[in-house]
C-alpha cells in the first residue's frame, strides 16, 4: 500500500473515530442530564443523590469517547507513516 | 519560539506520547512515568503522615476536614453497596482515589515534559486496573467457592453466559482505557494550546487546565466508585439476594 493512501486512510479513520465518539458521547450526556433535571424537578431533596449518579453516568459515557480518542491517537501518530 | 509560523503536526508528533526511556536488560522502562508515580505516591503518603501527626479531636484543621470528608463519603458508599462484609474495600478505594487524583493533577504543573502525569501512560492505568480486577476475582472465588464463582457467569439466565464473559473481559480494559484516555487527551490539549501564538496562550491554557482539574477529580471518583461496585458484585452470595 502506498504511503500516501496509508496516511490518508489513517487520518480519515482517526477523524471518523473522533466524530462518531463525540456524537455518541454528546447524546448520552444529554439524555443523562435530562433525566437528572426531571428527577430533581420531581423531588428536589434527592438532588445530591441524583448528582452523584449523574456524574457516574457522565464518566462512563465520556469513557467511550476517550477510548475512541485513544484509538485516534493510535491511528494518527503511529499508523500514519509520513 | 520567535518564528510566527505555526508548528506542523509532524513537529509535535514526536512529542505527544513521547517518554524518556531507560533500557535495562532488554526491557524498556518509561523512566519519566516511574519518577512521576514515585512523586505522586510520595505526596499521598506525605499528606497522610502529615495528617497523622496533626490529628486532633479538638478543632480540626482544613486538611483533616478534607480527609475526613473523603473517608466518610467512601465509607458510606461501601456500606450502601456492599454492607459490612468487606471492610477492606474502604482503604483500597480511598488509596485509589487519592493516588489517582494527585497523579491526574501532576501534569498541570508545567515542567518542560519532565514530569508527565503517570496516568497518561497506559502502563500505569492497566496496572491499576489489573490489581483491582485480579483482587476482585480472588475475593469472588474465596467468598463463593470455585463452583459458585463459575456458576455466577450463568446467572440469571444461561443464555447470558457469553455476555457475562465478555463483560468480565471488558471490565479491566474499559477501566484502564477510560482513565488513560481522559488524562492523555488532557496532556495533548495542553501541548496543542502551547502551539498558539504566545500572546493568545494564557486564557485557553487557564480554562483548559481548570477543566482538566475537574476531569481529574471525576475520573478518580469514577475509578474508586467502580472499584467499590465491582467488589460489591464479587462478594454478594446467594444469601444476600
Amino acid at each position: 500500500m502506498s504511503s500516501a493512501v496509508q496516511m490518508a486512510g489513517a487520518f480519515v479513520g482517526g477523524g471518523l473515530a473522533l466524530g462518531g465518539g463525540a456524537v455518541g458521547a454528546a447524546i448520552g450526556d444529554g439524555i443523562a442530564g435530562g433525566a437528572t433535571i426531571e428527577g430533581v424537578a420531581r423531588q428536589p431533596e434527592a438532588q445530591s443523590r441524583l448528582f452523584s449518579i449523574f456524574f457516574l453516568t457522565v464518566g462512563l459515557v465520556e469513557a467511550m469517547y476517550f477510548i475512541n480518542l485513544a484509538f485516534m491517537a493510535l491511528f494518527v501518530f503511529v499508523l500514519a507513516k509520513p | 519560539m520567535s518564528t510566527p509560523t505555526p508548528l506542523a503536526v509532524k513537529d509535535i508528533g514526536g512529542e505527544i506520547g513521547h517518554h524518556i526511556t531507560v533500557t535495562i536488560g532488554g526491557f524498556v522502562f518509561n523512566i519519566d512515568t516511574i519518577w512521576s508515580t514515585a512523586l505522586a505516591g510520595a505526596i499521598v503518603v506525605g499528606l497522610g503522615l502529615f495528617l497523622r501527626a496533626r490529628v486532633t479531636s479538638g478543632v480540626p484543621s482544613r486538611l483533616q476536614l478534607i480527609w475526613e470528608n473523603v473517608v466518610d463519603q467512601v465509607r458510606s458508599q461501601v456500606e450502601e453497596q456492599i454492607g459490612p462484609t468487606a471492610p477492606f474495600v474502604v482503604p483500597l478505594a480511598i488509596a485509589l482515589f487519592m493516588f489517582i487524583l494527585i497523579a491526574n493533577w501532576i501534569e498541570l504543573v508545567p515542567t518542560m515534559e519532565k514530569f508527565p502525569s503517570p496516568t497518561a501512560d497506559v502502563n500505569v492505568t492497566f496496572a491499576l486496573a489489573l490489581v483491582v480486577i485480579v483482587w476482585m476475582h480472588v475475593i469472588s472465588i474465596r467468598r463463593k467457592g470455585v463452583k459458585g464463582y463459575f456458576k455466577h457467569y450463568a446467572q440469571p439466565y444461561k443464555l447470558l453466559l457469553p455476555i457475562n464473559v465478555i463483560e468480565e473481559i471488558a471490565k479491566p480494559i474499559t477501566l484502564a482505557l477510560r482513565l488513560f484516555g481522559n488524562i492523555f487527551s488532557g496532556s495533548i490539549m495542553i501541548i496543542l494550546i502551547g502551539l498558539f501564538p504566545t500572546f493568545l496562550v494564557p486564557w485557553p491554557n487557564a480554562a483548559w487546565k481548570l477543566f482538566d482539574m475537574f476531569i481529574g477529580v471525576i475520573q478518580a471518583f469514577i475509578f474508586a466508585l467502580l472499584t467499590i461496585l465491582y467488589f460489591s458484585s464479587a462478594v454478594e452470595t446467594e444469601a444476600s439476594h
